[in-house]
């Protein structure tokens, strides 16, 4: 137990009296840690902007006026037996006719066209949504289908496929950009914790080779390094949570309501706190670990 | 393994030490010393005294030959086994080797704390060893406080501080006047008395002649003489 607490004493030494350096080398990992978060954070944007637009896209598919009920149900019965269909909303001419009004209440000559025409010029209407985007060109195929195809007067795919691959592709940059910032500061964080520790070893450099005199054992002169750089990682996602949390916290509203709650920051930085926070610990641990151990493998001779 | 068991307390069989790419700082070395020998290792500057020195703690592996330290060989031993040799060892150094930022007290329990050995324990035993080396109120003093003679006494205290069996002293009085040599080779001589091994590695003419115990005498890296109650020769 003592030893214990004497490594935790060693360890908590090398810190402070290295205080600058070891401010250094936890700034560089909040920085990294930081560019992730960054990224978890247009990672679910992205998903979410996604997920918005996937929703609006949909296929109508309007029916030839006079079409029988029982034709139109068939056909909305053949469709929703498709394991590609999602949804399948079907209209009356009465309810299009409705909307049509409603939508264009502002406009006398439009209203007054309708009442020229006499009768209701709309027929039914089936409002097709798939499981996936990759799915509608296959439901537009569907609705070929010979039993009804000559019924149908109109399809119409409001395709948003250029505004999903642009919004794809901007992504993927942005996504690109930051595991690009991500490596570079995870290979800056590498290089600072191997100098920090080598520095650490070279003041510590009479202590050690005391205590190497006395009969410490490697383990015992080592093992305040590999605490110290524990305590690096530690520190550094204290530091990045307590400044990510507050920005997501601020945000979750304005993009709750933009993206009509399809993502939650909260949810995610609260919610799974333990899972994010801890993760990230573990992998800033192990590139700190790993930095101590090569450093102490190359400069300590115990 | 127990150092009390052995005949020998340290055996050295046929040792030579080549540093590369040629330089031979010892030579088919022999030597027996038994529990309880105060023996001065003399020689001028660079006969491989300190060699011989570093061999004895295992700072060094020799490159031929065989070393026995209490039963623990040291041209065979891993490396994981070197700090338990070494808690069974005192050695004190010409430059003491004090952390300057470390009280005298610190400085000694430091052996301890690198161990792990308990609080209590520690305080205990670096106030016995203190009392040892007449430094019982000097314990809260820096280092620098001192004078040298007092931070060889420091040093030796630290040496002791594991109760060793054999104490290893390279040129301990190399940086003291002629009355801190005195009180550092009485310590030693003292220390001797409680039934340490010491082997002093010295190149002072008046501290081999005061002692009028064995001497072994390098030249070379190789023994000139080995006498009983032997002087300084060279």
């Amino acid at each position: 137990m003592s030893a214990f607490f004497r490594i935790i004493k060693f360890a908590s030494q090398h810190f402070i009296r290295n205080f600058w350096l070891s401010l250094a080398t936890v700034s560089i990992l909040v920085l990294t840690l930081l560019t992730l978060d960054i990224l978890l954070v247009l990672n679910l944007t992205a998903s979410a902007a996604l997920k918005n637009i996937e929703n609006r896209v949909d296929v109508s598919a309007s029916f030839k006026i006079g079409t029988e009920e029982s034709d139109v149900q068939n056909a909305v019965s053949y469709l929703r037996s498709l394991v590609e269909v999602k949804d399948v909303v079907l209209n009356t001419p009465e309810e299009i006719l409705t909307e049509f009004k409603t939508k264009h209440a502002d406009n006398a000559t439009i209203l007054s066209s309708l009442d020229e025409v006499g009768e209701n010029p709309f027929g039914y209407r089936l409002v097709i949504r798939a499981n996936s985007v990759d799915n509608y060109p296959l439901i537009l195929e569907a609705l070929d289908n010979p039993s009804f195809r000559d019924k149908i007067e109109a399809k119409n795919f409001s395709d948003h496929e250029a505004l999903l691959t642009k919004l794809s592709d901007v992504t993927n940059k942005i996504h690109l950009f930051g595991f690009l910032l991500f490596a570079i500061f995870l290979s800056i964080a590498v290089l600072i914790v191997l100098n920090t520790v080598r520095v650490t070893i070279f003041v510590h450099r009479e202590e050690i080779a005391i205590m190497r005199l006395v009969g410490a054992t490697g383990w015992f002169i080592r093992a305040p390094y590999l605490v110290e750089a524990a305590a690096f990682s530690f520190l550094a996602v204290l530091i990045s949570a307590a400044i990510i949390v507050p920005i997501v916290l601020t945000l979750d509203p304005f993009f709750a309501s933009y993206f009509e709650s399809a993502v939650r920051f909260k949810d995610f930085f609260i919610g799974q706190a333990p899972l994010v926070f801890g993760l990230e610990f573990v992998g800033a641990a192990l590139v700190c670990l790993g930095s101590t151990a090569l450093a102490m493998r190359k400069y300590l001779r115990v | 393994m127990s150092l009390t068991t052995m005949e020998d307390m340290i055996r050295l069989k046929n040792v030579s030490k080549i540093y590369s790419p040629n330089v031979a700082a010892l030579q088919n070395i022999s030597l027996h010393i038994k529990p309880g020998e105060l023996v001065s290792v003399v020689g001028q500057s660079g006969t491989g005294k300190t060699t011989l020195a570093k061999l004895l703690f295992a700072e060094e592996q020799p490159t031929q030959g065989e070393v026995i330290i209490g039963g623990w060989d040291i041209s065979r031993i891993k490396p994981a086994e070197v700090p338990y040799l070494r808690r069974q060892l005192g050695v004190v150094f010409q430059d003491y080797k004090l952390l300057s930022k470390k009280t005298v007290f610190e400085n000694i329990a430091f052996a301890l704390e690198a161990v792990g050995t308990g609080t209590r324990r520690i305080n205990e035993t670096v106030s016995q060893v203190l009392k040892i080396v007449n430094l019982a109120d000097c314990g809260q003093r820096y280092p620098c406080q001192l004078s040298g003679g007092e931070q060889q006494r420091v040093a030796i205290a630290r040496a002791l501080i594991h109760k060793p069996k054999i104490i290893v002293a390279d040129e301990p009085t190399g940086n003291l006047d002629t009355i801190n040599t005195h009180e550092i080779v009485n310590l030693l001589k003292k220390i001797n008395e409680f039934g340490t091994t010491v082997v002093l590695v010295t190149h002072n003419r008046d501290v081999v002649n005061h002692l009028h115990r064995r001497v072994i005498t390098l030249s070379d890296g190789q023994i000139i003489s080995d006498e009983e109650e032997g002087r300084y020769r060279l």
